[in-house]
């Protein structure tokens, strides 16, 4: 029995999660592809939008978003290209896409918005410290 | 006078996406709630939410959320205004997750050197939900009444999960709809009101996300704009829009963010709101 197979042993394999995935719906198997059918292999942790349609329908609560978290965090998976710039970038700048103050000074006083200073550098590396 | 009574300053946290590329969502924003006598009060030096990037890579998540709430307790104040539904979600979960006291003392252990504490007794409160419990306001602001046809997707994030987010009907909200027929508009049923837009996916495989916004504009062909409350589905939805429809003409629909509609509706002048005149006139003068 596989890690995962044990975290969601509650789980009734009802497929309620898949009738209301729209990874499901665009031909692509997240992880309630998994849970309607354990044998499944082809789906990724990956390809989840975080809507919590799947959670919010489950009739025996399972935590399918921290399940999938979890999945995500293990450190065989290879985390597709967005996901992984964009956390690089979180742990470079603090925020998800790269921005040079300047730039958004100037993007700013040209929308007549407040001006707004950028997090100091090394801070998420500094908050996320230690743990998987 | 019931306005006098009310706290009519909040914390304003943008988020990446909206602070970096959606600049008019947050002028809207600030026009429409200024109408209502709301001043917002930009988090300075506020970090990413920390889901669902941060918490795909670390278990520490958390950790970076509660940062940013450490930030609006340090503005004083005890509510801090969002306007996607990942944020939302995302502070609103740490939050939660601050009320054992355990996460609580680790957080302070690491914001301590940052000059910073957190307690966890921030409300963290969408546009959607501070503007529907400003229905009447709204409501008594609406100059210049619309009839078009709209189809909104409810942003996820913001209802669920509901035993969390404790707002409104997790599957199926009303808020949204309600609001924007405040502004005379006709919400159109096209049966993906409350299924994802996908805008994360594009993340993980581009062509699924494309996809899955391909499928709601065939599906809302019958609306003459789609309306977003949140930056994701804006993104998606608008701005690569061409990318989803390629040279299919037929297929292309416009869009507005909730307070560029309810904006426009009160009169304010589109400019402040973002829109360009072409869709501000479009969207008017049906009315």
């Amino acid at each position: 029995m596989s890690t995962l197979q044990k975290e969601v042993e509650g789980c009734l394999h009802c497929g309620s999660c898949v009738e209301v995935c729209p990874v499901e719906k665009v031909g692509g198997h997240a992880i309630v592809t998994f849970l309607a059918d354990p044998d499944a292999t082809d789906y990724s942790v990956w390809l989840c939008t975080s809507c919590w349609r799947c959670q919010e329908v489950c009739p025996v609560g399972v935590d399918i978003h921290g399940l999938m978290m979890k999945q995500r965090r293990a450190v065989n998976l290879q985390a597709p290209a967005g996901y992984q710039a964009a956390f690089e970038s979180v742990l470079a700048c603090g925020l998800a896409l790269e921005v040079p103050q300047e730039e958004l000074d100037q993007v700013r006083a040209a929308w007549e918005l407040e001006p707004t200073k950028l997090p100091p550098p090394g801070l998420a590396r500094t908050l996320l410290r230690g743990g998987a | 006078m019931e306005l006098a009574t009310r706290n009519s300053r909040f914390a304003f946290y943008p988020g990446c996406l909206v602070l970096q590329r959606m600049p008019e969502y947050e002028t809207s924003t600030r026009a429409v709630l200024r109408a209502l006598g709301v001043e917002l009060e930009i988090v300075q030096q506020a970090a990413c939410c920390g889901s669902p990037i941060v918490e795909s890579f670390s278990a520490n998540w958390v950790y970076l959320a509660a940062y940013n709430l450490a930030l609006v307790e340090r503005m004083g104040h005890s509510t801090v205004v969002t306007v996607c539904g990942g944020c939302t979600n995302t502070l609103t979960r740490a939050a939660h997750a601050l009320q054992d006291s355990e996460v609580l003392a680790e957080a302070n252990r690491r914001l301590e050197p940052l000059g910073l504490s957190v307690t966890g007794q921030v409300e963290v409160k969408h546009l959607v939900r501070l503007l529907a419990e400003r229905e009447e306001e709204v409501r008594a602001q609406i100059v210049r009444p619309l009839s078009l046809r709209v189809a909104l997707t409810n942003p996820c994030q913001v209802f669920r999960p509901g035993d969390v987010m404790g707002y409104d009907d997790p599957m199926e909200p009303q808020s949204l709809r309600r609001l924007v027929e405040l502004t005379g508009a006709q919400v159109v049923e096209y049966g993906g009101e409350n299924e994802c837009c996908g805008a994360t996916l594009y993340l993980a495989e581009p062509d699924l996300a494309l996809a899955a916004g391909r499928r709601k504009l065939e599906a809302t062909q019958g609306a003459d704009l789609l309306l977003h409350g949140c930056g994701n589905c804006q993104l998606l939805l608008r701005r690569f829009q061409r990318m989803i429809i390629r040279d299919e003409r037929g297929l292309r629909k416009s869009a507005l963010l909730l307070p560029q509609l309810v904006g426009l509706a009160m009169g304010l002048p589109p400019e402040t709101l973002g829109v360009n005149g072409r869709l501000a006139r479009d969207v008017l003068g049906s009315g």
